[in-house]
C-alpha cells in the first residue's frame, strides 16, 4: 500500500479511436448537439454586429454624417440576449442528455464483463471513471467544438469583412488570429497532453486512497496507522497539485501570449488608421474594424484554457472507453437462443483451467443432474467446487467439452437468458446499501410484501426483521453493516430464494451461521425445493439435508457415492 | 443543540473568514488590472479620436501612444499571468485544509462512522466536494469584493469625462445587483439539491460497482441500468434547474450592458446633433465610455459565474455538519504506558447503536486477568462484535465502564490503546498494494527478520510460489487474487508483527471451510500463547480453547463457565 502502484492500465488504443466510440454512443444524440452549434453561431455573430454597429454610429455621429435609426442596434441587443440564453441551456441540455447516455452505456459495458467482480479493477477507479472522468467529457462538446466552431466562423467574419477595406491589414490580423486562437490553444493542448493523463491518473489514486482510508478505519485504528495514511494521503494530494499548478502556469503562460497577440491586432488596426506602416483605412473603417477586432479577440481568450483541457478530456475520453481493458477469460461465441425452462442438466468432458499456465483443475469431467433432482457437491477447498457454479452460470467457459441445458449447448444460449435459470447464491454475495425491501426485490421485483416475508421467513430470518422497529424498511448500510454477519447472509439467502428459477444453485449457503440456524435452514430446504432442481455445493453435509445424489469432487474427478 | 440551519449558517462563516484571509493578492490584482484597461482604453479613444477628426490634437505623439499602449500590454499579460497564479494557489491551499479537515474529523470519529454514513458519501465528500469547493475560495470571493470595487473605479474615470454617461452605465450596473438577489434566492436552494442528489447518485454507483457480479448473475443489469438512468435524468433536471437561473443572471448582466451601450451612444448622439459642433474632445470621451463599457460589466459577470460556486458550499456545509459531532476529548485523556500484561474488566456495560432498536449489549460483567483467554459464543446478533469493537476502543460503553489495566477504557489515548491490542476480524481489509506491504501495514519498520518469522508463523511461505510475482504480487480490492484462507493468513501475519499483549479476534474462521478453518486455527492457537485473548466464535474447532466460556444472548451474558 505504502508505494502505491496504478492499476489503471497503460492502454494501446489512442485518444481518436476513443473520440469515434463516444460519438457512436451519442448518435441519437447528434441532431440536437449539431443544432446547439447553429445556435450559438447566431448568437455569435449578433455579438460581433451588435459591438460593431455600436463603434460606427458614435463614429458616424463624429464626422457628422446623418444618423441611422437606431432602432437596429435595439432589436439585434435584445435578440442577441434572447438568442444567447437559449442557445446556452439548449446546448447544455442537450450535453447532459448526452452524458446520461454515456453512463448507461458505461453501466453496461461494465456489467457485460463483471460477471466475475472487478478483479484487479479498485471500484474507487471505476468511479471516477463514472463520475468524473465521464464530467470532463462534457467539455469535449461545451468547452472544445463549440467554442473552436465559432472561433472558426469569427475568422472567416474578420479576414473577409476587413479584407474587403484593406487586404494587408486583414493578412497581418489573420496572422494575430490564427496564433491566438488556434496555435496557442493547440500549444496548450499539445503540452498538457501528458500531464493530462498524469492528472486523471492521480485524481483516480487520491480516490483509492481516501476509499481505503474510510474503508479500513477498523485496521487503521486497531493498528494505529493514523499518522501513516494520512500522510500518504497527503502524498497523493501533493502530487495531484503539483501537476495542477504545473499545468495551469504553463496554461496561463500560453493565455497570456495569445492576449498579446490581441493587443497586437488592435496596434495593427490603429496603424492602418494612423496611415503607418501601409496604406490606411477611412476613419470611419477604422473604428468599425477596430470594434471587430476588439470583439473577434475578446472570444478568444477562453480558447487557450479549453486547449490546456483538451488533454485532459482526451485521457478521459480513453479510460471511459477502455472499462474492460482487463483481459477477462472471455471468449467470443455466437449466442442467439434463449435458454429452455426445464431440463436436465449435463457436463460432457469438461476440462478447464485458469489459464494455459495453471494445472488443470478438471480433465473429462462428467455430471448429469436431472431435473427436479437435489445433489450436493461435496469435496475440500481449492478443488473447484465453486468453479462448477461459474461454469454452469458462463462467468467462464471451458477449454474443452461443452454443458448443455435440456440438450442445448450453453454456448448458444445467451447470458441473460441462462442466469434468469438459475437463483444462485455464491460466498461472495453483495448486499446493497439500500432497505431490506430493496435488496430482497432484486431476486424478484414483482414480489408482494407476503412473498417477501414469506421468504424471509424461510430463510430463518423473518423474526429479527420482525423486530426492527422499521421492518422490511431498515435500511441495511453498506455490505448489510448495520446487521450482523450472519443476519446478512440470512436476508441474501431469501433474495435467493425469492428468485423464481427452475434451479437453485446453492454454494456453501450456511457459512456464519451457527449450528442451529444452519439446521433450521436445510428443514426449510428441504420443504420448498420440491419442484425444482437443486445443486448443493458444500465442504461436508450435516445430514439433515435430504439429497437425492453426492457426488464428491477431489483432485479433479467427480465420484458418485 | 443548535438547530441544523443554524449551524450550516455558522460553518460557512467559519470557513469564508478563514478563506477571506487569502484574497487579498487578488484583489490588489483585479484592481491593476482595471487600472490598466482604463488605460488602454484611454490611448485607442485618443488615437481613434485623432483619426476621426485630423484637427484633434494629443497630448502626446501617436508614436508613443502606440508604445505606451505596447508597454501597458505587457503589464496587463503579466497581471493575467500572476491572476491564475494566484486563484490556483488560493484554491489549492484551501482544498489542502478542507480536506484536512474531514479526514481530521472521521479518524477522530473513528471506524463507528460507518454504521452512520456510507463509504461512498464520505469519500465523494473529501475527494470531489472539496474539489468542487475550489471555486468558493479562490473564484467567489474575491469576486465578491471586486464586483464592487473594480466597477467603482472605472466608474471614476467616466464621471472624469462623461459625468452623463457615468450616471447611466451606474444605474444599469445597479440593475445587476438587483437580479442576481432575485435570481440568486432561487440558485442557491437549487444548488443545495443538486449537489444532495450528486452525492447520492454516487453513493449508490459505487454500492452498485462493488456489487456488480451479484446484479449481473441475478439477471438483474437491466433493471439497474434502468434505475440509474433514473437517478442520472433526475441529476440532469436538478441540474439544468441551476444553469437556467445562472444563465438567467448573466443574461440580466448582458441586459444591463447592451442599454448601456445603446443609451451612451443614443444619448451622445443626440448631444451632437443638438449642438451642430463636434469637438473632438467628447468624440473621445465617448469612444472612451463605450470602450470600456465591457470592462466596467466583466466584474460583475464574474460574480454571477462565481454564483454557483457559493451554492456548492452550502451543500457541502450541509454535509459537514451531518457528520457525527467529535468526541469531545475529556481532560483526563492520556498516553498511557505500555504494559505487556493486559487484564480486562467490563462492570455493568450497557450499549445501544440506536435507542430505538433497543441495546445491543446489556448490563454486561466479566473479569479476565492478563494471559488468561475468553470465548464469546452466541449466534449472530448476539453482540460478540460490538464487545470487541468496545476494547477496540471504535464505541464507547452508553453506560458501565470497561477498564483495562484497573484503567478506564475513554481514558486511553486512542495510540496508548492502540498499541496494547491486536486484532483479527472476519475479513481483513486489504490496502491497494503488495502482499508484503499489506503485512508490513503493521509495522513499517519491521526488520527482515521479523518480516520472515511473521510469514513463516502465519503459514504464507506456503502458497507465495503460487502467486506470480511472489511477496510483492498485487492483491486486488477486497483481496482479489487470494482465497479467504489466505486474506486471512494476512491479517494473521499482521498480528504477529504487530505482538501486542492483547489478542482480539472477531470470527476469525467464519468465512472459511472446516479444512482451511483447522488450518488456520492452528496458526492461531501458537498466536495466542502468552497474551491476554477474546475470541467471538461459533465454530466447533473454536470451543476447544481453553479459557472462560462465555454465553451471550441479545446482549446478555446468559451463562459463564471456565473450561480446562
Amino acid at each position: 500500500m505504502m508505494d502505491m502502484r496504478m492499476n489503471v492500465r497503460q492502454n494501446n488504443s489512442d485518444a481518436r479511436s476513443a473520440f469515434k466510440k463516444i460519438l457512436d454512443v451519442w448518435h441519437t444524440r447528434l441532431p440536437s448537439l449539431i443544432l446547439g452549434v447553429v445556435f450559438s453561431l447566431i448568437a455569435l455573430i449578433l455579438g460581433l454586429a451588435l459591438m460593431s454597429l455600436a463603434g460606427s454610429k458614435v463614429a458616424l455621429t463624429a464626422i457628422g454624417v446623418a444618423i441611422t435609426s437606431s432602432l437596429f442596434l435595439k432589436i439585434i441587443g435584445s435578440f442577441r440576449l434572447i438568442i444567447r440564453y437559449v442557445e446556452r441551456l439548449y446546448t447544455h441540455n442537450a450535453m447532459f442528455h448526452a452524458l446520461t447516455d454515456l453512463r448507461i452505456w458505461f453501466f453496461h459495458k461494465l456489467a457485460k464483463e463483471s460477471a466475475v467482480g472487478l478483479g484487479f479493477r479498485h471500484s474507487g477507479d471505476i468511479l471516477s471513471r463514472l463520475v468524473s472522468d465521464i464530467e470532463t467529457l462534457d467539455g469535449l462538446y461545451l468547452r472544445l467544438i463549440l467554442p473552436f466552431t465559432g472561433s472558426i466562423l469569427t475568422f472567416f467574419i474578420l479576414v473577409s469583412i476587413i479584407s474587403y477595406f484593406n487586404i494587408v491589414l486583414s493578412f497581418l490580423i489573420a496572422i494575430c488570429y490564427i496564433i491566438a486562437a488556434f496555435i496557442c490553444p493547440c500549444c496548450a493542448g499539445y503540452l498538457t497532453r501528458k500531464r493530462g493523463k498524469k492528472l486523471i491518473q492521480g485524481m483516480a489514486l487520491l480516490r483509492i486512497t481516501i476509499l481505503d482510508f474510510i474503508h479500513g478505519l477498523r485496521e487503521i485504528r486497531a493498528f494505529g496507522a493514523e499518522q501513516r495514511i494520512a500522510s500518504l494521503i497527503n502524498k497523493n494530494e501533493v502530487n495531484l497539485f503539483n501537476d495542477q499548478a504545473y499545468q495551469v502556469k504553463e496554461v496561463a503562460l500560453i493565455g497570456v501570449i495569445s492576449f498579446f497577440f490581441g493587443q497586437i491586432a488592435i496596434i495593427f488596426v490603429l496603424m492602418a488608421g494612423l496611415n503607418i506602416g501601409f496604406h490606411g483605412l477611412n476613419a470611419l473603417h477604422t473604428v468599425f474594424c477596430l470594434f471587430l477586432t476588439l470583439t473577434a479577440f475578446e472570444l478568444v481568450v477562453p480558447l487557450t484554457r479549453a486547449g490546456g483541457l483538451a488533454g485532459q478530456i482526451a485521457n478521459a475520453a480513453i479510460r471511459v472507453i477502455n472499462v474492460n481493458n482487463e483481459k477477462t477469460l472471455i471468449l467470443k461465441r455466437d449466442e442467439q437462443e434463449k435458454a429452455p425452462k426445464y431440463g436436465d442438466i449435463q457436463f460432457k468432458d469438461i476440462s478447464f483451467r485458469w489459464n494455459d499456465s495453471q494445472p488443470w483443475l478438471y480433465q473429462n469431467l462428467n455430471l448429469i443432474i436431472q431435473q427436479n433432482k437435489k445433489i450436493a457437491i461435496i469435496g475440500p477447498s481449492g478443488t473447484g467446487k465453486s468453479t462448477l457454479a461459474a461454469l454452469l452460470l458462463k462467468v467462464v467457459y471451458p477449454q474443452k467439452g461443452m454443458i448443455t441445458l435440456a440438450d442445448k449447448n450453453l454456448n448458444q444460449l445467451t447470458d441473460d437468458s441462462v442466469r434468469k435459470r438459475i437463483a444462485w447464491l455464491s460466498q461472495n454475495t453483495h448486499l446493497f446499501d439500500d432497505t431490506i425491501r430493496q435488496n430482497l426485490l432484486l431476486g424478484d421485483p414483482k414480489a408482494t410484501d407476503d412473498e417477501l416475508w414469506q421468504a424471509l421467513s424461510e430463510a430463518s430470518v423473518a423474526n429479527v426483521v420482525r423486530e426492527m422497529p422499521d421492518g422490511l424498511d431498515t435500511w441495511l448500510g453498506e455490505g448489510g453493516v448495520k446487521v450482523s454477519g450472519g443476519q446478512g447472509r440470512r436476508i441474501a439467502l431469501a433474495r435467493t430464494l425469492l428468485f423464481k428459477a427452475p434451479i437453485l444453485l446453492l454454494d456453501e449457503p450456511t457459512t456464519g451461521l451457527d449450528a442451529d440456524t444452519e439446521a433450521d435452514f436445510f428443514q426449510t430446504l428441504n420443504k420448498i425445493t420440491i419442484h425444482r432442481t437443486v445443486i448443493l455445493i458444500v465442504h461436508c453435509l450435516t445430514g439433515i439435508e435430504q439429497i437425492d445424489e453426492i457426488w464428491h469432487l477431489s483432485k479433479g474427478k467427480l465420484i458418485k457415492q | 443543540m443548535l438547530d441544523h440551519k443554524e449551524k450550516i449558517k455558522n460553518w460557512i462563516k467559519t470557513q469564508t473568514k478563514i478563506g477571506k484571509k487569502a484574497i487579498f493578492p487578488l484583489i490588489f490584482l483585479g484592481l491593476i488590472s482595471s487600472l490598466i484597461a482604463v488605460g488602454l482604453a484611454w490611448i485607442i479613444a485618443e488615437i481613434l479620436g485623432k483619426i476621426l477628426i485630423p484637427t484633434y490634437s494629443l497630448q502626446f505623439s501617436v508614436f508613443s501612444l502606440l508604445f505606451f499602449f505596447l508597454v501597458l500590454s505587457v503589464f496587463q499579460g503579466c497581471v493575467l499571468f500572476l491572476e491564475d497564479y494566484m486563484t490556483l494557489k488560493t484554491g489549492l491551499r484551501a482544498r489542502h485544509r478542507l480536506r484536512q479537515l474531514f479526514i481530521d474529523h472521521i479518524m477522530q470519529i473513528g471506524p463507528s462512522i460507518l454504521r452512520r454514513q456510507s463509504s461512498g458519501a464520505l469519500t465523494a465528500l473529501i475527494v470531489d466536494q472539496v474539489e468542487a469547493l475550489d471555486g468558493y475560495f479562490s473564484r467567489w470571493l474575491p469576486a465578491s469584493i471586486l464586483w464592487i470595487a473594480s466597477p467603482f473605479l472605472i466608474l471614476v474615470f467616466v464621471y472624469l469625462v462623461q459625468p452623463w454617461s457615468a450616471l447611466i452605465i451606474g444605474l444599469c450596473g445597479l440593475m445587476v445587483p438587483i437580479a442576481q438577489a432575485i435570481f440568486g434566492i432561487g440558485a442557491a436552494i437549487a444548488a443545495r439539491q443538486q449537489f444532495l442528489a450528486m452525492t447520492r447518485l454516487q453513493a449508490q454507483f459505487l454500492d452498485r460497482i462493488r456489487g456488480i457480479a451479484t446484479i449481473v448473475l441475478a439477471g438483474r443489469s437491466e433493471d439497474m441500468a434502468n434505475k440509474l438512468a433514473v437517478s442520472a435524468d433526475e441529476l440532469r433536471q436538478r441540474t439544468m434547474k441551476i444553469l437556467r437561473i445562472a444563465f438567467l443572471s448573466s443574461a440580466s448582466i448582458d441586459c444591463a450592458m447592451i442599454m448601456a451601450i445603446i443609451l451612451v451612444v443614443l444619448m451622445d448622439g443626440n448631444q451632437f446633433l443638438k449642438s451642430h459642433s463636434v469637438q473632438s474632445i467628447s468624440v473621445t470621451n465617448i469612444l472612451f465610455t463605450l470602450l470600456i463599457i465591457p470592462e466596467f460589466f466583466s466584474p460583475l459577470r464574474s460574480l454571477a459565474l462565481a454564483y454557483q460556486d457559493r451554492a456548492r458550499l452550502t451543500g457541502t456545509a450541509s454535509m459537514a455538519v451531518e457528520l457525527p459531532e467529535k468526541i469531545i476529548k475529556t481532560q483526563n485523556v492520556k498516553n498511557i504506558p505500555f504494559s505487556d500484561q493486559v487484564d480486562i474488566q467490563f462492570k455493568n456495560v450497557t450499549y445501544y447503536w440506536d435507542r430505538q432498536r433497543g441495546n445491543v449489549l446489556h448490563n454486561l460483567n466479566f473479569t479476565l486477568k492478563a494471559r488468561d483467554k475468553a470465548l464469546l459464543i452466541g449466534s449472530s446478533g448476539a453482540g460478540k462484535s460490538t464487545i470487541i469493537e468496545m476494547i477496540l476502543g471504535f464505541i464507547k460503553p452508553n453506560k458501565g465502564q470497561v477498564l483495562i489495566n484497573n484503567i478506564d477504557i475513554t481514558e486511553y489515548s486512542a495510540s496508548s490503546l492502540s498499541a496494547l491490542t491486536a486484532w483479527i476480524g472476519q475479513k481483513p481489509v486489504i490496502f491497494n498494494g503488495t502482499i508484503k506491504e499489506n503485512i508490513l501495514f503493521a509495522k513499517l519498520d519491521a526488520s527482515d527478520q521479523e518480516f520472515q518469522k511473521a510469514i513463516e508463523a502465519a503459514a504464507i511461505d506456503q502458497y507465495l510460489p503460487n502467486l506470480p510475482q511472489g511477496i510483492e504480487t498485487v492483491i486486488g480490492e477486497n483481496g482479489f487474487g487470494l482465497s479467504g484462507g489466505q486474506a486471512q493468513r494476512i491479517a494473521i501475519a499482521r498480528a504477529y508483527l504487530k505482538n501486542a499483549p492483547l489478542l482480539l479476534l472477531d470470527e476469525p474462521t467464519a468465512h472459511l471451510d472446516p479444512q482451511t478453518e483447522q488450518d488456520i486455527f492452528k496458526r492461531l492457537i501458537q498466536l495466542t500463547q502468552n497474551r491476554t485473548v477474546i475470541m467471538a466464535t461459533h465454530s466447533e474447532q473454536g470451543k476447544k480453547i481453553h479459557g472462560l466460556h462465555i454465553r451471550l444472548n441479545k446482549g446478555a451474558i446468559i451463562d459463564c463457565e471456565r473450561v480446562d
